[in-house]
């Protein structure tokens, strides 16, 4: 009746040929097709399933380090991966909480990605981690940091042919420790959207008693996900020795900084006045989490629970 | 009858496999050869009045089978006490989900389309979603002629309040006066809603004058008799069927959109289907859990003797009164609750707003009301100095105790229900101390009637020796009607599993007044209990002439009839059954009473001012919230209820977990909010915010099994609604622990919690109007 198309991909050059001539891609469809039956925007006309496409749902290390994550890597598949678990817990901290189950296994991080909401859970922590987009079109392959990436709500700068291969993750660089963690508030334990959310990563001195170097970002109440450079400084150089009261006080300044930087709405899941204090609450759990987790601290996944258990 | 009587406690529902694996058939999975879809056009404003319907473009479109409004059936209102509603507005529409007008179309997506395409032109009018203002004398009026609308005058029609009731003993001014000290608490419930998984569906087919509906309603009979008041055909001309019901929690009870369905079908001269988007599901039904504000004052003596309470009560009706009629003297006896009072003047008001319709859902105004009133017996704990828990076992009803409206109660539990769920929680150890300072545990009591109502049920025996229980009860998810074969298993020496069920068809059960106020079992079991004993008389009767020995001396027992003591003189109920004598009973029993009161006082009485056979309940809810964000989560819940004897424990269980769970959303994140225009700011299941079964805790029960008389089968009460009364004052009296203070707004969303926590605990405040530091 309506003359929609779907289509099937086998490869990469298949899917950028079918998105050329108009077709939109669909990963795990949790966000696409379940947002067209909410009304959200209408199903495109012409979709092109990239489900199938061998090799984008691998989690491999290069030589130097760098992680390369597939774009069909789905949620649980990052909660499963014993690498990443070790590498960047704050990614695992958010792929936990993302919907239910089901949505866990059926979408995907280029989906995620790609979809490019301010609430999406793996944003921050992704761009705290230094990641790059790989994205492929017809005009070759590119890469893209994420803060070039997200443009606005539901916009991304990939033009309409350049399908996402793949996340990657830089090697570390610099000695020291690492830590990640991303805590969003909920409401209730599934089928949650972010209100608030806060990722951090931390690198530890080669001694490990100051914050040598800290990354922060705030998820949903900006207009894309943004790194917060004022709570940063307020991490950097902090004194992990001691009895932990200058900890308290740049975990406090940190909090107190991510909330000047986020501009929040109200709306019927929240005031401006509580996501502001709540990006302050959220700021410092999560970068309390990355530091305990470079410190070799157990912090469960996801740090959301841990945080409010602990 | 003893406790030791008692049948087979674990008995697993008919239906479960069918649910649980994905095969069960619900009404949206039937079809029909050559049916349409139906699509509605709501109101375009929460209140205008309509100038111009044009439907022509409407019914132009290509696909189109039938456009209809209100000229297309006959003028009559109907509604439950007030009959203040048209199946198809057309003068004033009164709220967002008021249906003007009604599309047959090839698909759904025409259907919507050419629905859309219908021009109607408003002269918008203010809306009144105020329901506090409505019931100011002089607010203006949502119906400004209901004087002259059908319906019951018993609760007065004055201004906008349209149910006034009041519950009076002695004199509560006099004796508030004496009081050692007066408490007082000023609570706001926001409206929330069933929210059944299933979203309404409704097909209709007429044959020749005679239409069957098959619709997802709790109450098949009401249904039938609103699609044949609303076209003025007659009841044996309506026929419904309801396929597996996917959940109502009581937003499925009433006449809802089977009289539009009909009229569409007999329109468009083919079947017709309705399925609600989940949008719809949240909109459109005039059903949904009241707003409510609650204000309470209660005189204490120093030792906890309550010595008067007054109260008034003020509930948002909605644009039209439904079922929901009786709300107000519902509300007013959970505003006493199950405790002795002295004195009591309680006021309670239903008002009109131009707000979706209030009615029935799961024990309707109790959780709100309990709600308050637990949270005021804590306040008036700490005034004395006393325990909360300690408070309660001072004041609860015990036998003897009289009423608020003069009932003189006789055995209940309510005192064993406190000491169970206080032991089951642990809360000696609370106040040892034994609880993180962010943990605290909070007590709640309430209380539900039992319901009395005729019902019928036919027992019939097929030539095997099984059978086939044929009743009018409607089963809605809870398994009420799953377990009727125990009771009739039991009188007749069967197993439950020997019988299959023939339910949800009005052309063939009794009349019954469907899934609601937790009476299945009390009145159906009756019925069928008492049909199925006409079984038993006929098999005896059978079995006396071929054993030749006197049906007095047989029992019936493991499918035979025996000689009592010597087993081995015996015929199988099976040759019995298939010797050609029709063994068919048929029942009704007798219909408990409703125990006496003293009511010369008070207004707007409707029957509810005593209560039958009182389901005392306590909940205990192991709270903790972290108090940075106002997030709580119910780490442990404990309930005892007296319900009278359980005869099935598996469904008893089952009905406190899921009523339970509901008590927690209602308590923690469940509400519509309406804007200032009165539409929903949150219809759908992402933004209203069911609890998921992560978030359920362990759940402990204990049941108080009371043989209960003038009650329901072998001393039974009711069991579903009761698991949600008291939950949401468990968890408010734990948060209000926690933090210091309580939360007087419902639900105690975490943002709610924290602006308390706030002040309390003296929580950092960022400022951020200013100019950024770090800039
Ligand atoms: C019930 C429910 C709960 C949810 N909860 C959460 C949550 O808690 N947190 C959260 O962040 N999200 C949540 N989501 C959103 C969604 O599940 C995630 O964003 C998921 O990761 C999307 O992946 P997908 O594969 O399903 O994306 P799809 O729906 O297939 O695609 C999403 C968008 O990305 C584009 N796209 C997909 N893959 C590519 C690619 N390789 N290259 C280019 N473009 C691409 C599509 O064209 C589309 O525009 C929820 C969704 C549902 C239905």
């Amino acid at each position: 009746m309506s003359g929609r198309t779907y289509t099937q991909a086998g490869s990469v050059a298949d899917a950028v040929a079918a998105m050329a001539a108009g077709a939109r891609p669909v990963a795990g469809g949790t966000d696409l097709v379940v947002g067209a039956r909410h009304g959200k925007s209408p199903l495109p006309q012409a979709m092109v399933g990239i489900h199938r496409i061998p090799g984008l749902d691998s989690i491999e290390v290069d030589p130097n380090g760098a992680i390369r994550i597939g774009a069909l890597v789905s949620h649980a598949a990052i909660l499963d991966s014993p690498l990443l678990a070790e590498q960047a817990p704050g990614l695992l901290d958010a792929s936990a909480i993302v919907g239910s189950h089901a949505t866990r296994a059926n979408g995907t991080l280029g989906g995620n990605v790609m979809n490019a909401s301010p609430a999406m859970d793996t944003g921050a922590p992704l761009l705290c981690l230094g990641a790059q987009a790989v994205l492929t079109g017809s005009s070759g392959t590119r890469r893209l940091g994420l803060d070039e990436l997200w443009i606005s709500p539901g916009r991304t700068a990939a033009s309409a042919d350049e399908l996402l291969e793949a996340i990657e993750l830089p090697a570390p660089s610099g000695a020291g420790a690492r830590g990640s963690a991303y805590v969003r508030l909920q409401y209730r334990r599934q089928m949650e959207i972010a209100v608030v959310g806060a990722a951090a990563v931390v690198r530890l001195s080669a001694d490990g008693g100051r914050v040598a170097d800290a990354a922060v970002a705030i998820t949903a109440v900006t207009p894309v996900i943004v790194r917060v450079s004022a709570a940063e400084a307020c991490l950097v150089g902090a004194d992990l020795s001691g009895g932990g009261e200058e900890l308290e006080a740049a975990l406090q300044a940190a909090g107190r900084a991510a909330a000047w930087a986020a501009t929040p709405i109200s709306d019927v899941r929240a005031s401006l006045g509580y996501r502001t204090q709540m990006v302050a609450v959220m700021t410092r759990r999560a970068a309390a989490a990355a530091i305990a987790r470079a410190r070799g601290q157990q912090v469960r996944v996801p740090a959301s629970d841990w945080s409010v258990v602990r | 009858m003893t406790v030791t009587d008692r049948v087979e406690q674990v008995f697993i529902r008919p239906d479960g496999k069918e649910k649980v694996t994905g095969a069960g058939r619900y009404t949206a999975d039937l079809n029909l050869t050559g049916q349409a879809h139906a699509a509605f056009r709501f109101a375009d404003h929460p209140h205008a009045r309509i100038t111009r319907i044009d439907t022509a473009t409407a019914r132009a479109m290509p696909g189109v089978f039938a456009v209809i409004t209100h000229v297309d059936v006959p003028e009559i209102r109907y509604g439950g006490m007030v009959s203040d509603r048209h199946l198809f507005a057309h003068d004033v529409v009164r709220w967002e989900g008021d249906v003007v007008a009604a599309v047959a179309a090839r698909t759904p997506e025409l259907a919507r389309a050419a629905a859309a395409a219908i021009e109607v032109d408003y002269e918008v009018l203010d809306p009144l979603p105020d329901f506090v203002a409505n019931a100011e004398p002089g607010a203006p009026l949502v119906h400004a002629d209901w004087q002259s609308y059908g319906g019951s005058r018993s609760m007065g029609r004055d201004g906008n309040i349209l149910g006034r009731s009041t519950i009076v003993k002695g004199d509560a001014d006099a004796a508030m006066a004496t009081a050692d000290v007066v408490v007082r608490g000023t609570y706001r419930a926001d409206a929330s809603q069933g929210a059944p998984i299933e979203p309404r569906a409704v097909i209709a087919q007429w044959t020749g004058d005679k239409v069957t509906v098959w619709t997802s309603t709790q109450v098949p009979f009401a249904a039938r008799d609103g699609v044949a008041h609303t076209l003025g055909i007659p009841q044996s001309a309506v026929r419904v069927i309801v396929p597996l019901l996917g959940g109502g929690f009581g937003s499925k009870c009433d006449f809802h959109f089977e009289g539009h369905i009909a009229a569409l079908a007999r329109a468009a001269r083919r079947p017709v289907k309705l399925v609600f988007s989940r949008r719809e599901e949240f909109i459109a039904p005039d059903h949904r859990r009241e707003g409510m504000l609650i204000e309470l004052e209660t005189g204490v003596m120093r030792d906890g003797r309550i010595v008067a309470r007054r109260g008034r009560l003020t509930l948002d009706g909605g644009a039209y009164c439904g079922e929901g009629g009786f709300f107000a003297q519902m509300a007013a006896m959970h505003a006493c609750g199950p405790y002795v009072l002295e004195n009591v003047n309680v006021e309670s008001r239903l008002v009109y707003s131009t707000n979706q319709p209030s009615a029935s859902v799961r024990a309707p105004t109790a959780p709100q009301t309990c709600w308050a009133l637990e949270q005021h017996m804590d306040a008036i704990a700490a005034a004395i100095g006393l325990d909360g828990a300690e408070l309660r076992r001072r004041t609860l009803i015990e036998a003897g105790a009289v009423g608020p409206a003069g009932q003189v109660f006789g055995e209940v539990g309510a005192k064993q229900a406190l000491e169970a769920a206080l032991e089951l929680i642990g809360y000696d150890d609370y106040l040892r101390g034994e609880l993180p300072d962010d943990e605290a545990i909070g007590i709640a009591c309430g209380w539900w009637p039992s319901m009395a109502s005729p019902s019928g049920a036919y027992v019939k025996l097929n030539g095997d020796g099984t059978g086939v229980i044929i009743t009018g009860a409607q089963e809605c998810g809870s398994g009420a009607v799953m377990g009727l074969p125990l009771l009739a298993a039991a009188e007749l020496g069967m197993r439950p599993e020997d019988f299959t069920l023939h339910y949800q068809d009005t052309d063939s059960g009794p009349w019954d007044m469907g899934a609601s106020g937790s009476q299945t079992t009390f009145n159906n079991g009756r019925a069928v209990i008492e049909a199925a004993r006409e079984v038993r008389a006929q098999l005896l009767e059978l079995a006396s002439q071929q054993l030749e020995i006197d049906a007095a001396e047989l029992e019936l027992a493991d499918g035979v009839v025996r000689a009592a003591g010597s087993p081995d003189v015996a015929v199988s109920i099976a040759d019995l059954a298939g010797s050609g004598t029709p063994l068919l009973g048929k029942g009704s029993g007798e219909l408990p009473e409703n125990p006496p009161g003293e009511t010369s006082s008070c207004v707007g009485v409707l029957g509810m001012e005593t209560f039958l056979a009182p389901q005392l309940i306590t909940h205990a809810a192991r709270v903790k919230v972290d108090r940075q964000t106002g997030v709580v989560r119910v780490m442990e819940f404990a309930a005892a209820h007296d319900s009278g004897v359980i005869l099935n424990r598996i469904g008893a269980d089952g009905q406190v977990y899921g009523g339970v769970l509901m008590g927690i959303g209602q308590a923690l994140s469940e509400a519509t909010w309406f804007d200032e225009q009165g539409r929903q700011r949150n219809p759908g299941l992402l933004d209203y915010k069911l609890q998921t079964a992560s978030d359920a805790p362990p759940i402990h029960i204990r049941w108080i099994e009371i043989d209960t008389p003038n009650a329901g089968p072998r001393g039974s009460k009711g069991v579903g609604e009761p698991p949600s009364v008291p939950t949401p004052g468990a968890i408010a009296n734990g948060i209000a622990k926690v933090i210091g203070r309580p939360v007087h707004e419902l639900p105690m969303t975490a943002e709610r919690v924290w602006s308390v926590a706030v002040d309390s605990l003296g929580l950092e405040w960022i400022d951020t109007s200013g100019k950024d530091p770090s800039a």
